[in-house]
């Protein structure tokens, strides 16, 4: 049943307080996406592995010139503090310790998708691209396939760019994965 | 532009619990129905004369039978606290000081609505009838009608009647209790 209502809107202020006041655990699998807190779906052993793979072969090949985050917070902006399946970030000493990273700090975002496109695409690219963030991967598992996602190059929100691979600042990844 | 995702829903304790913290403050205008936080629309003066109207009626003609209730919260279930705009509830000494009503102490809801009633008769009213709410008015202003429903069940209410603006309406509860509807409207 679909109504339409007008649901309040947190900010991530306020996302944080919940934590504090024990209304959210630490164990709640949920994001803060333009004000609404929103469910993460289960973790599929494909999803999984996916990150896993891209976690250590991203790691092997820039070692120390960014950070890589697996499935934590950025703080996109006063109401949006999604929780990527992968980040890339500039480097900092702290790793982030006093602050979540923001926009301005991420490189690269990957998102692996196996039922969640909708929320994926629809909601969390919209505000990766409004932030700023220069570029997004979509690893779709049914199909195989990359979406690359450069807001800064292509008008939103239809930048589909769907070639594969390659990356302009610096590395490539092996795309093939068994899945 | 709809998007399918599974919001996180709250329960009333925690719903109370951000009124504690100050995440929601007593001059927010929410509601909690079935575990979301809803805003509450801006009350019109029509909407507004209307409650104050009806307000007065029953508290003539009620004389401590029942406990007016106005624009206060009802505490549904574990996850639904609205606000409806009008309530009679089983008289009490202490006004329901020591916790909200729940659904056993309602007598009648009202709810006023000017134009579209999406949220009141899409989303309050099964979530009236899931609780076990004997009866439920809404005031069309608009229209200038009342839709009366009755005879909950566990989804909906298997009773509905339109009553007029030249209609009397009288309580279930307290079959004495009659409110002359042209008396409303004409302030309308």
């Amino acid at each position: 049943m679909s109504v339409a209502v007008s649901r309040r809107l947190f900010t991530v202020d306020q996302y944080h307080e919940m934590a504090r006041s024990g209304i959210l655990s630490e164990d709640d699998r949920v994001e803060l996406l333009a004000g609404e807190i929103v469910e993460m779906s289960p973790i599929g052993s494909r999803h999984a592995s996916c990150v896993d793979r891209l976690t250590k072969t991203i790691t092997m090949q820039i070692e120390n010139s960014a950070i890589v985050r697996v499935q934590s917070p950025i703080r996109l902006g006063p109401r949006s503090e999604p929780q990527p399946d992968l980040a890339l970030l500039k480097p900092r000493a702290d790793f982030y310790a006093q602050a979540h990273p923001g926009p301005q700090d991420v490189l690269l975002i990957i998102e692996v998708a196996e039922t969640s496109t909708d929320t994926d695409r629809k909601l969390k690219l919209p505000l990766y691209a409004k932030t700023g963030i220069p570029e997004v991967w979509i690893f779709e598992l049914f199909t195989k396939q990359v979406d690359l996602y450069n807001p800064k190059a292509i008008s939103l929100p239809a930048g589909v760019s769907a070639r594969q691979g390659g990356f302009e600042s610096g590395f490539s990844i092996d795309l093939i994965y068994e899945v | 532009m709809p998007v399918a995702v599974s919001r996180r829903l709250f329960t009333v304790d925690q719903y109370h619990k951000m009124a504690r913290s100050g995440i929601l403050s007593e001059d927010d205008r929410v509601e909690l129905l079935a575990g979301e936080i809803v805003d509450m629309s801006p009350i019109g003066s029509r909407h507004a004369a209307c409650v104050k109207c009806l307000n007065q009626i029953f508290n003539e003609s009620l004389q401590g039978q029942a406990v007016v209730s106005v624009q206060d919260p009802i505490r549904l279930g574990p996850r639904s606290e609205p606000q409806p705009d009008l309530a009679l509830l089983k008289p009490r000494a202490d006004f329901y000081a020591n916790a909200h009503p729940g659904p056993q102490d309602v007598l009648l809801i009202i709810e006023v609505v000017e134009t579209s009633a999406e949220v009141d008769r899409k989303l309050k009213l099964p979530l009236y009838a899931k609780a076990g709410i004997p009866e439920v008015w809404i005031f069309e202003l608009s229209a200038k009608k009342v839709e009366v429903y009755r005879n909950p069940s566990a989804r909906k209410y298997l009773v509905s009647e339109t009553y007029t603006k030249k209609q009397t309406l009288s309580l279930q509860a307290y079959p004495h209790v009659n409110v002359d509807l042209s008396e409303v409207f004409r302030i309308i």
